[in-house]
Protein backbone atom coordinates (compact mmCIF):
# COMPACT_ATOMS: atom_id res chain seq x y z
CA UNK A 1 0.00 0.00 0.00
CA UNK A 2 1.48 3.39 -0.67
CA UNK A 3 1.43 6.45 1.88
CA UNK A 4 2.24 9.69 1.02
CA UNK A 5 5.88 10.49 1.55
CA UNK A 6 5.94 12.31 4.79
CA UNK A 7 9.12 14.36 3.71
CA UNK A 8 12.13 14.58 6.26
CA UNK A 9 12.84 17.96 6.71
CA UNK A 10 16.34 18.38 5.67
CA UNK A 11 16.88 21.59 7.78
CA UNK A 12 20.24 23.18 6.84
CA UNK A 13 22.90 22.28 9.52
CA UNK A 14 25.80 24.91 9.72
CA UNK A 15 28.56 23.12 8.69
CA UNK A 16 31.31 24.02 11.37
CA UNK A 17 30.67 26.49 14.40
CA UNK A 18 32.89 28.14 17.00
CA UNK A 19 33.60 25.75 20.07
CA UNK A 20 32.00 27.70 22.22
CA UNK A 21 29.04 28.22 20.18
CA UNK A 22 28.67 24.90 20.06
CA UNK A 23 28.72 24.55 23.51
CA UNK A 24 25.99 27.37 24.44
CA UNK A 25 23.83 25.19 21.95
CA UNK A 26 23.74 22.28 24.12
CA UNK A 27 23.13 23.37 27.36
CA UNK A 28 19.96 23.90 27.80
CA UNK A 29 19.59 19.75 26.71
CA UNK A 30 22.56 19.23 29.56
CA UNK A 31 20.63 21.39 32.10
CA UNK A 32 17.35 19.80 31.62
CA UNK A 33 18.80 16.29 31.80
CA UNK A 34 20.72 17.56 34.98
CA UNK A 35 17.12 19.07 36.14
CA UNK A 36 15.64 15.40 35.71
CA UNK A 37 18.46 13.99 37.37
CA UNK A 38 17.59 16.44 40.89
CA UNK A 39 14.14 16.06 40.65
CA UNK A 40 14.39 11.91 40.69
CA UNK A 41 17.09 12.14 43.22
CA UNK A 42 14.68 14.41 45.08
CA UNK A 43 17.56 16.04 46.85
CA UNK A 44 19.14 19.72 45.90
CA UNK A 45 22.44 19.71 47.25
CA UNK A 46 25.36 20.45 45.22
CA UNK A 47 27.16 16.95 44.81
CA UNK A 48 23.77 15.75 43.59
CA UNK A 49 23.65 18.96 41.18
CA UNK A 50 27.64 18.13 39.87
CA UNK A 51 27.11 14.34 39.53
CA UNK A 52 23.92 15.13 37.00
CA UNK A 53 25.68 17.20 34.85
CA UNK A 54 28.60 14.75 34.60
CA UNK A 55 26.00 11.91 33.77
CA UNK A 56 24.27 14.45 31.50
CA UNK A 57 26.96 15.63 29.77
CA UNK A 58 29.05 12.10 28.95
CA UNK A 59 24.89 10.92 28.17
CA UNK A 60 25.14 13.95 25.64
CA UNK A 61 28.19 13.53 23.97
CA UNK A 62 27.27 9.46 24.11
CA UNK A 63 24.75 10.04 22.26
CA UNK A 64 25.86 12.51 19.51
CA UNK A 65 22.73 14.07 18.85
CA UNK A 66 22.62 15.85 15.48
CA UNK A 67 22.17 19.93 16.56
CA UNK A 68 18.84 21.47 14.95
CA UNK A 69 18.60 25.10 15.04
CA UNK A 70 15.41 26.01 16.88
CA UNK A 71 13.95 28.56 15.46
CA UNK A 72 10.85 29.45 17.53
CA UNK A 73 9.24 32.02 19.57
CA UNK A 74 7.81 32.69 23.14
CA UNK A 75 4.90 34.67 23.83
CA UNK A 76 4.14 34.14 27.48
CA UNK A 77 0.24 35.62 27.08
CA UNK A 78 -0.63 33.32 23.44
CA UNK A 79 1.12 30.45 25.45
CA UNK A 80 -0.94 30.51 28.34
CA UNK A 81 -3.96 30.46 26.53
CA UNK A 82 -2.89 28.07 24.33
CA UNK A 83 -2.35 25.51 27.81
CA UNK A 84 -5.50 26.88 28.93
CA UNK A 85 -7.87 25.85 25.59
CA UNK A 86 -5.56 22.43 25.18
CA UNK A 87 -6.61 21.54 28.78
CA UNK A 88 -10.25 22.64 28.33
CA UNK A 89 -10.24 20.51 25.05
CA UNK A 90 -8.59 17.71 27.07
CA UNK A 91 -11.37 17.40 29.56
CA UNK A 92 -14.19 18.07 27.37
CA UNK A 93 -13.48 15.96 24.44
CA UNK A 94 -12.95 13.41 27.30
CA UNK A 95 -16.67 13.43 28.48
CA UNK A 96 -18.15 13.69 25.62
CA UNK A 97 -16.13 10.11 24.37
CA UNK A 98 -17.34 9.19 27.83
CA UNK A 99 -20.96 9.85 26.73
CA UNK A 100 -20.71 7.75 23.84
CA UNK A 101 -18.78 4.60 25.67
CA UNK A 102 -22.04 4.19 27.87
CA UNK A 103 -24.82 5.21 25.21
CA UNK A 104 -24.84 3.13 22.43
CA UNK A 105 -21.38 2.84 21.47
CA UNK A 106 -21.87 0.80 18.84
CA UNK A 107 -23.54 4.00 16.27
CA UNK A 108 -20.32 5.94 17.26
CA UNK A 109 -18.30 6.67 14.26
CA UNK A 110 -15.56 8.89 12.97
CA UNK A 111 -13.80 10.19 10.20
CA UNK A 112 -10.76 11.38 8.58
CA UNK A 113 -10.44 14.99 7.74
CA UNK A 114 -8.02 16.85 5.28
CA UNK A 115 -6.90 20.15 6.71
CA UNK A 116 -4.70 22.16 4.85
CA UNK A 117 -1.65 23.79 6.78
CA UNK A 118 -1.32 27.65 7.08
CA UNK A 119 2.40 27.56 8.63
CA UNK A 120 5.41 25.80 7.29
CA UNK A 121 7.93 25.25 10.26
CA UNK A 122 9.23 22.21 11.26
CA UNK A 123 8.63 22.62 14.94
CA UNK A 124 5.02 24.23 14.66
CA UNK A 125 3.87 21.30 12.78
CA UNK A 126 5.65 18.66 14.66
CA UNK A 127 4.31 20.61 17.99
CA UNK A 128 0.68 20.97 16.77
CA UNK A 129 -0.02 16.99 15.63
CA UNK A 130 1.61 16.60 19.55
CA UNK A 131 -1.09 18.87 20.78
CA UNK A 132 -3.93 17.48 18.82
CA UNK A 133 -2.99 13.82 19.34
CA UNK A 134 -2.93 14.53 22.79
CA UNK A 135 -7.03 15.67 22.95
CA UNK A 136 -8.90 12.78 23.07
CA UNK A 137 -10.96 12.15 19.62
CA UNK A 138 -8.50 13.98 17.23
CA UNK A 139 -5.66 11.70 16.06
CA UNK A 140 -3.14 12.87 13.81
CA UNK A 141 -3.01 9.88 10.76
CA UNK A 142 -0.72 11.23 8.38
CA UNK A 143 1.34 14.33 7.94
CA UNK A 144 1.98 15.76 4.49
CA UNK A 145 4.77 17.65 4.37
CA UNK A 146 5.41 18.42 0.89
CA UNK A 147 1.53 19.53 0.49
CA UNK A 148 1.43 20.72 4.43
CA UNK A 149 -1.78 18.89 5.06
CA UNK A 150 -2.39 16.83 7.84
CA UNK A 151 -5.36 14.22 8.09
CA UNK A 152 -6.94 14.09 11.08
CA UNK A 153 -9.23 11.13 12.60
CA UNK A 154 -11.96 12.59 14.83
CA UNK A 155 -14.22 10.89 17.05
CA UNK A 156 -17.11 11.17 17.84
CA UNK A 157 -18.57 12.32 14.32
CA UNK A 158 -21.64 11.39 12.53
CA UNK A 159 -22.23 14.00 10.10
CA UNK A 160 -20.58 16.16 7.44
CA UNK A 161 -21.47 19.10 9.85
CA UNK A 162 -19.56 17.59 12.88
CA UNK A 163 -16.50 16.82 10.53
CA UNK A 164 -16.50 20.39 9.67
CA UNK A 165 -16.40 21.25 12.97
CA UNK A 166 -13.12 18.95 13.59
CA UNK A 167 -11.95 21.08 11.03
CA UNK A 168 -12.54 24.66 12.79
CA UNK A 169 -10.92 22.66 15.96
CA UNK A 170 -8.14 21.93 14.21
CA UNK A 171 -7.83 25.36 12.59
CA UNK A 172 -8.14 26.84 15.49
CA UNK A 173 -5.73 24.82 17.83
CA UNK A 174 -3.21 25.70 14.42
CA UNK A 175 -3.56 29.20 15.12
CA UNK A 176 -3.28 28.94 18.77
CA UNK A 177 -0.16 27.46 18.20
CA UNK A 178 1.54 29.60 15.39
CA UNK A 179 0.02 32.75 18.26
CA UNK A 180 2.22 31.09 20.87
CA UNK A 181 5.44 29.44 19.56
CA UNK A 182 6.09 30.97 15.94
CA UNK A 183 8.38 33.62 15.27
CA UNK A 184 7.44 36.94 13.60
CA UNK A 185 8.42 35.27 10.16
CA UNK A 186 5.64 32.25 10.96
CA UNK A 187 3.22 34.66 12.03
CA UNK A 188 3.72 36.59 8.94
CA UNK A 189 3.59 33.87 6.20
CA UNK A 190 0.49 32.70 8.62
CA UNK A 191 -1.58 35.72 8.26
CA UNK A 192 -0.24 35.58 4.71
CA UNK A 193 -2.05 32.57 4.25
CA UNK A 194 -5.12 33.00 6.06
CA UNK A 195 -6.82 36.21 4.25
CA UNK A 196 -7.12 33.78 0.97
CA UNK A 197 -7.36 30.40 2.51
CA UNK A 198 -10.73 31.49 4.43
CA UNK A 199 -12.52 32.28 1.88
CA UNK A 200 -11.44 29.52 -0.36
CA UNK A 201 -12.32 26.55 1.82
CA UNK A 202 -15.47 27.97 3.18
CA UNK A 203 -16.33 28.11 -0.14
CA UNK A 204 -15.50 24.68 -1.51
CA UNK A 205 -15.83 22.29 2.06
CA UNK A 206 -19.29 23.85 2.85
CA UNK A 207 -21.33 20.74 3.77
CA UNK A 208 -24.31 21.66 1.96
CA UNK A 209 -22.31 22.89 -0.95
CA UNK A 210 -21.55 19.76 -2.82
CA UNK A 211 -24.63 17.69 -2.18
CA UNK B 1 -9.23 8.94 58.28
CA UNK B 2 -12.61 6.27 57.38
CA UNK B 3 -13.60 8.40 54.43
CA UNK B 4 -10.00 8.24 53.39
CA UNK B 5 -9.62 4.71 53.34
CA UNK B 6 -12.66 4.63 51.68
CA UNK B 7 -11.29 6.43 48.94
CA UNK B 8 -8.86 4.61 48.11
CA UNK B 9 -10.69 1.80 48.10
CA UNK B 10 -12.81 3.15 45.66
CA UNK B 11 -9.99 4.24 43.76
CA UNK B 12 -8.57 0.82 43.92
CA UNK B 13 -11.76 -1.12 42.87
CA UNK B 14 -12.04 1.39 40.16
CA UNK B 15 -8.66 0.63 38.86
CA UNK B 16 -8.59 -3.08 39.13
CA UNK B 17 -11.91 -3.14 37.01
CA UNK B 18 -10.21 -1.33 34.80
CA UNK B 19 -7.41 -3.82 34.82
CA UNK B 20 -10.00 -6.39 33.93
CA UNK B 21 -11.76 -4.66 31.38
CA UNK B 22 -8.06 -4.04 29.57
CA UNK B 23 -7.06 -7.81 30.18
CA UNK B 24 -10.27 -9.02 28.47
CA UNK B 25 -9.78 -6.73 24.91
CA UNK B 26 -6.26 -8.12 25.75
CA UNK B 27 -7.01 -11.77 25.65
CA UNK B 28 -9.69 -11.01 23.08
CA UNK B 29 -7.95 -8.98 20.52
CA UNK B 30 -8.96 -8.96 17.32
CA UNK B 31 -5.98 -7.23 15.68
CA UNK B 32 -2.87 -6.99 17.31
CA UNK B 33 -2.63 -3.42 17.50
CA UNK B 34 -5.47 -4.30 20.35
CA UNK B 35 -2.85 -6.15 21.98
CA UNK B 36 -0.38 -3.30 21.79
CA UNK B 37 -2.53 -0.70 23.22
CA UNK B 38 -4.06 -2.82 25.56
CA UNK B 39 -0.36 -3.59 26.71
CA UNK B 40 0.41 0.27 26.78
CA UNK B 41 -3.03 1.07 28.96
CA UNK B 42 -1.69 -1.65 31.24
CA UNK B 43 1.55 0.07 32.30
CA UNK B 44 -0.37 3.32 32.41
CA UNK B 45 -2.62 1.99 34.63
CA UNK B 46 0.09 0.41 36.69
CA UNK B 47 1.67 3.57 37.17
CA UNK B 48 -1.68 5.24 37.98
CA UNK B 49 -2.10 2.64 40.96
CA UNK B 50 1.33 3.14 42.19
CA UNK B 51 0.38 6.93 42.31
CA UNK B 52 -2.50 5.70 44.59
CA UNK B 53 -0.35 3.83 46.61
CA UNK B 54 2.30 6.85 46.99
CA UNK B 55 -0.92 9.00 48.16
CA UNK B 56 -1.48 5.99 50.81
CA UNK B 57 1.41 6.03 51.79
CA UNK B 58 2.15 9.71 51.89
CA UNK B 59 5.67 9.29 50.31
CA UNK B 60 7.34 9.00 47.53
CA UNK B 61 9.72 5.96 48.05
CA UNK B 62 8.19 4.35 44.05
CA UNK B 63 8.19 7.43 41.87
CA UNK B 64 11.58 6.22 40.53
CA UNK B 65 9.53 2.84 39.63
CA UNK B 66 6.63 4.76 38.11
CA UNK B 67 8.78 6.89 35.16
CA UNK B 68 11.22 3.67 34.69
CA UNK B 69 7.40 1.99 33.73
CA UNK B 70 6.14 4.92 32.04
CA UNK B 71 9.37 4.99 29.88
CA UNK B 72 9.77 0.98 29.14
CA UNK B 73 6.17 1.21 28.46
CA UNK B 74 6.34 4.26 25.90
CA UNK B 75 9.47 2.38 24.11
CA UNK B 76 8.14 -0.88 24.17
CA UNK B 77 4.67 0.29 22.83
CA UNK B 78 6.43 2.06 20.33
CA UNK B 79 8.75 -0.78 19.35
CA UNK B 80 5.72 -2.86 18.53
CA UNK B 81 3.63 -0.92 16.66
CA UNK B 82 6.61 -0.70 14.36
CA UNK B 83 6.76 -3.76 14.12
CA UNK B 84 3.20 -3.87 13.10
CA UNK B 85 3.57 -1.50 10.58
CA UNK B 86 6.86 -3.24 8.88
CA UNK B 87 5.17 -6.36 8.36
CA UNK B 88 2.61 -5.15 6.79
CA UNK B 89 4.32 -3.04 4.24
CA UNK B 90 6.06 -6.76 3.22
CA UNK B 91 2.59 -8.14 2.94
CA UNK B 92 1.54 -5.41 0.48
CA UNK C 1 -10.13 16.63 57.45
CA UNK C 2 -7.64 19.00 56.13
CA UNK C 3 -7.97 20.78 52.58
CA UNK C 4 -5.39 18.49 51.28
CA UNK C 5 -7.84 15.20 52.14
CA UNK C 6 -10.95 16.70 50.51
CA UNK C 7 -8.75 17.50 47.20
CA UNK C 8 -7.22 14.00 47.21
CA UNK C 9 -10.82 12.25 47.75
CA UNK C 10 -12.12 14.19 45.12
CA UNK C 11 -9.41 13.67 42.60
CA UNK C 12 -8.27 10.19 43.11
CA UNK C 13 -12.29 8.92 42.62
CA UNK C 14 -12.29 11.36 39.79
CA UNK C 15 -9.18 10.05 38.29
CA UNK C 16 -10.06 6.51 38.66
CA UNK C 17 -13.60 7.17 37.29
CA UNK C 18 -11.84 8.59 34.09
CA UNK C 19 -9.52 5.92 33.83
CA UNK C 20 -12.36 3.33 33.86
CA UNK C 21 -14.18 5.23 31.20
CA UNK C 22 -11.33 5.27 29.13
CA UNK C 23 -10.98 1.18 29.84
CA UNK C 24 -14.72 0.58 28.97
CA UNK C 25 -14.54 2.43 25.57
CA UNK C 26 -11.90 -0.08 25.18
CA UNK C 27 -13.75 -3.03 25.70
CA UNK C 28 -17.18 -1.29 23.86
CA UNK C 29 -15.65 0.88 20.82
CA UNK C 30 -16.14 -1.54 17.86
CA UNK C 31 -13.12 -0.36 15.82
CA UNK C 32 -9.87 -0.31 16.05
CA UNK C 33 -8.97 3.37 15.76
CA UNK C 34 -12.37 4.42 18.09
CA UNK C 35 -10.96 1.97 20.68
CA UNK C 36 -7.24 3.78 20.40
CA UNK C 37 -9.27 6.99 21.48
CA UNK C 38 -10.69 5.92 24.67
CA UNK C 39 -7.85 3.63 25.79
CA UNK C 40 -5.01 6.30 25.38
CA UNK C 41 -6.37 9.91 26.33
CA UNK C 42 -9.12 9.10 29.00
CA UNK C 43 -6.16 7.24 31.05
CA UNK C 44 -3.76 10.73 30.87
CA UNK C 45 -6.41 12.66 31.90
CA UNK C 46 -7.55 10.31 34.53
CA UNK C 47 -3.22 9.48 35.57
CA UNK C 48 -3.25 13.73 35.41
CA UNK C 49 -5.90 13.53 37.87
CA UNK C 50 -4.56 11.20 40.14
CA UNK C 51 -1.56 12.06 39.97
CA UNK C 52 -2.55 15.77 41.65
CA UNK C 53 -4.61 14.00 44.21
CA UNK C 54 -1.50 12.01 45.45
CA UNK C 55 0.26 15.41 45.41
CA UNK C 56 -1.93 17.27 47.80
CA UNK C 57 -0.89 13.95 50.17
CA UNK C 58 2.82 14.83 50.20
CA UNK C 59 3.99 16.23 53.04
CA UNK C 60 5.84 18.86 50.86
CA UNK C 61 6.45 20.14 47.38
CA UNK C 62 10.10 18.58 47.01
CA UNK C 63 8.65 14.85 47.12
CA UNK C 64 5.98 16.16 44.76
CA UNK C 65 8.15 17.61 41.54
CA UNK C 66 8.60 13.85 40.52
CA UNK C 67 4.73 12.97 40.14
CA UNK C 68 5.53 16.40 37.91
CA UNK C 69 7.70 14.31 36.00
CA UNK C 70 5.67 11.51 35.43
CA UNK C 71 2.76 14.18 34.02
CA UNK C 72 5.14 15.40 31.96
CA UNK C 73 6.21 12.07 30.29
CA UNK C 74 2.77 11.29 29.54
CA UNK C 75 2.11 14.23 28.03
CA UNK C 76 5.04 13.59 25.62
CA UNK C 77 4.69 10.20 25.13
CA UNK C 78 0.92 9.59 24.73
CA UNK C 79 1.01 11.84 21.46
CA UNK C 80 3.93 9.90 19.56
CA UNK C 81 2.23 7.04 20.69
CA UNK C 82 -1.04 8.25 19.65
CA UNK C 83 0.58 9.54 15.90
CA UNK C 84 2.20 6.37 15.19
CA UNK C 85 -0.27 3.67 16.36
CA UNK C 86 -2.45 5.58 14.14
CA UNK C 87 -0.45 5.62 10.93
CA UNK C 88 0.69 1.85 11.61
CA UNK C 89 -3.75 1.04 11.72
CA UNK C 90 -3.99 2.78 8.71
CA UNK C 91 -1.25 1.54 6.60
CA UNK C 92 -2.46 -1.59 8.46
CA UNK C 93 -5.94 -1.05 6.15
CA UNK C 94 -7.18 -1.91 10.06
CA UNK C 95 -9.62 1.19 9.96
CA UNK C 96 -13.57 0.15 9.41
CA UNK C 97 -14.48 2.32 6.02
CA UNK C 98 -18.61 1.59 7.32
CA UNK C 99 -17.72 3.23 10.49
CA UNK C 100 -16.33 6.62 8.80
CA UNK C 101 -18.22 9.17 7.59
CA UNK C 102 -15.11 10.44 4.69
CA UNK C 103 -12.20 9.71 4.52
CA UNK C 104 -10.36 11.94 2.78
CA UNK C 105 -7.05 10.36 3.19
CA UNK C 106 -8.13 7.64 1.23
CA UNK C 107 -9.50 10.07 -1.41
CA UNK C 108 -6.15 11.94 -1.37
CA UNK C 109 -4.29 8.55 -1.83
CA UNK C 110 -6.36 7.70 -4.47
CA UNK C 111 -6.12 10.95 -6.29
CA UNK C 112 -1.99 10.75 -5.69
CA UNK C 113 -1.98 6.97 -7.56
CA UNK C 114 -4.38 8.47 -10.46
CA UNK C 115 -1.28 10.89 -10.88
CA UNK C 116 1.36 8.02 -11.17
CA UNK C 117 -0.29 6.28 -13.29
Amino acid sequence: MTTIPSGGSSSAVPAQRSWPRRLLGRLPTVLWLTAMWVILWGDPSPGTVIAGLLVGSACYSAAKLPHIPVRLGFRPLAALRLVAVIGYDLFASSAQVALHVLWRPHRTRGAIVAVPMRTDSDFLLAMLSGGLSLVTGSLVIELNRDQGVVYVHGIPIDSPEAAERLRRQVRRTEELFVRAFGTAEDLAEFERHAEPADGEDGGDRRPGGDS
Amino acid sequence: MTVMSFVYAATFAMLGVSVLCTLYRLVRGPSVLDRIVCLNALSVLLVSAIAVEAAVRGDTTYVGLMVTIALLGFVGTLTAARFAERRAHDRG
Amino acid sequence: MTAGDVLTAVLLPLGALFTLIGTIGLVRFPTLLGRMHAAAKPDTVGLVLLLLGAACQLPDIRSAAPLALVALFQFVTVPVLAQTLGRVVYSRGETHAEHLVVDELAEALDRSGDADR
